[in-house]
């Protein structure tokens, strides 16, 4: 058959696909919107669908009262339509090659018994996390707040792997590759590179084990790439190829796609885009809350608990104030402790209200190095999305 | 992977498509059968089965009638869900027009100028802004 006819018959499939519909819960999930559809895919529960193919799943934020969030409602993010459905582990390889003297071909099983074990406690966060809530409005994934999640990961140090793999002097870059494809060959493969440096940090590392379970496929099942305190969209999943290489990466997915105004926090104004920009990369700082429900009503005279997270890309959380009067004034939350630097920080607070009424419920994270949440912010990608979050809440 | 394979491997994907989900007015109760029957005998792996498989669901909203409908689903849907467009919010035309072209320019959707023109106007009129000038005609089913 020829091209053509390929892809009539895709479109003829594609078009009966249209009225097709799985497993679909249309239900009022008492967080962020009354209209929020739920869906269940393979070894998930219940997510909040934004789309379908491929796969973009959103955590409940209830599941964020969890320090690990459980694999099954972690978030989901794929770029191709071509996602891996079936893995045979007795022929799955992941392929170290490029600018090195001894290249590998190692089965997960090999990983696991070969390389000495580390692991890490670690948030993901998708680049475009929050991004529904830029004003104007941007393309892309409407995310709320739940395209983030964070677990303990387990597996191996890209170093490790790339020292029994001898690297010849010169490598500039580390590209990889997961077994996703793209659905038209003009549609660029989804590949990330990280420097030499960065790669061989001893802490990028890829993962076989997630919260001390096998990743779901659609997290990336058998291996993932873990890059702590970096935007998802590096954390490549079912990676089965690095490469070494002694010049700079270039794709469209790192020349053109994730690329931040270079500006502080990744601003720009949209009637003045900015001219130069940068790779995106380490996440800023950032609190969501996770209590109370937006839809609950408080209590006036007595403890009412606020809770949320707050996380930064490892120089950790130090100080979180909550105010309930809009910003006017603001009192420290107490923090609970630390469980990684690269994990988030969960932060709790009691708040009596005298009266019945509205209450608008702010929090403000800052990190050891004084950084701190914005007040405003845009970017014509919707990324990086840090302005401290208010909640209208009732009080009755 | 070559493109040939790459090619393929999407058609199998799209199969899997119409093979999944209850019975539709597209797909026979046969099929919806022989569906189900594979899903399940795909499910029951066993722990220790060296062979991991899923079976994608998809839940794909139904689109309204209108001009440009036919070149919607013949271009856009080969590669993305309609969810793609059904998550955004209403964009004007000038939105809609450079994310429509931005599909033609850099990931090589397969549609003319002509195309990207109604495909556009499709787009805007189920879910476009009404100060774009053209002001939204439908709703896409949610």
């Amino acid at each position: 058959m020829n091209r053509r006819g390929f892809l009539q018959l895709i479109g003829a499939t594609g078009a009966a696909a249209l009225a097709a519909s799985c497993n679909r819960v249309s239900s009022a999930v008492g967080t962020l919107s009354s209209s929020t559809n739920l869906i269940r895919f393979p070894e998930k529960t219940e997510m909040i669908l934004l789309t379908d193919r491929p796969p973009q799943l959103e955590t409940p934020i209830h599941y964020f009262r969890q320090d690990l969030t459980p694999n099954e409602a972690f978030f989901v993010r794929w770029h191709l339509e071509g996602i891996p459905t079936s893995v045979d582990l007795r022929t799955f390889r992941v392929n170290v090659s490029g600018h090195l003297r001894q290249p590998l071909q190692l089965s997960v099983d090999e990983l696991r018994s070969q390389f000495e074990p580390i692991s890490v406690i670690a948030v993901n966060q998708c680049s475009g996390n929050s991004r529904s809530f830029f004003e104007p409005r941007v393309p892309g994934g409407q995310w709320k707040h739940g395209a983030v999640g964070n677990a303990k990961w387990t597996g191996v140090s890209v170093k490790s792997i790339l020292d029994r793999a001898q690297v010849k002097s010169g490598a500039v870059d580390v590209s990889f590759n997961g077994l996703d494809v793209p659905p038209l060959p003009s549609v660029s493969d989804f590949v990330k590179a990280l420097s030499i440096n960065h790669a061989r940090d001893g802490e990028v590392m890829i993962a076989y084990a997630m919260n001390d379970q096998s990743l779901p496929m659609v997290n990336g099942f058998p291996l993932r790439l873990v890059v702590p305190g970096w935007y998802g969209t590096y954390w490549v999943k079912a990676l089965n190829d690095i490469t070494v290489l002694p010049k700079a990466f270039s794709n469209f997915w790192t020349d053109n796609a994730y690329r931040i105004p270079s500006g502080p926090n990744g601003t720009e104004s949209p009637k003045d885009l900015a001219k130069d920009t940068v790779p995106i990369n380490r996440f800023n700082v950032r609190s969501i809350f996770v209590r109370p429900d937006p839809d609950e009503t408080l209590h006036p005279g007595m403890p009412n608990e606020i809770e949320g997270i707050a996380f930064d890309s490892g120089h950790g959380i130090k100080r979180v104030e909550v105010s309930t009067d809009g910003g006017d004034t603001w009192t420290d939350a107490r923090l609970d402790s630390e469980i990684g630097k690269y994990s988030w920080r969960r932060w709790r607070a009691s708040w009596t209200p005298r009266d019945r009424g509205q209450y608008r419920l702010m929090a403000r994270a800052t990190n050891a190095i004084g950084e701190t949440q914005s007040q405003g912010q845009w970017n014509r990608s919707g990324f990086m999305w840090n302005v401290i979050q208010q909640v209208d809440v009732k009080v009755g | 992977m070559t493109p040939t394979i790459k090619m393929v491997f999407s058609l199998g994907l799209a199969v899997f498509v119409a093979a999944c989900g209850r019975p539709s007015n597209v797909s026979k109760d046969a099929d919806h059968s022989i569906a189900n029957a594979t899903m399940e005998s795909m499910l029951d792996a066993k722990p220790d089965n060296p062979v991991h498989t899923i079976v994608m669901p998809h839940d794909e909203p139904p689109f309204p009638p209108g001009p440009g409908r036919d070149e919607f689903v013949a271009a856009c849907v080969v590669c993305h869900s309609p969810r793609y467009i059904t998550m955004q919010p209403r964009f004007s035309h000038a939105t809609w027009l450079s994310e429509v072209k931005k599909m033609k320019a850099v990931y090589g959707a397969h549609i003319s100028d002509e195309e990207v023109l109604k495909i556009t106007d499709y787009l805007v009129s189920i879910n476009g802004k009404a100060d774009s000038g053209q002001a939204p005609k439908g709703t896409y089913g949610e």
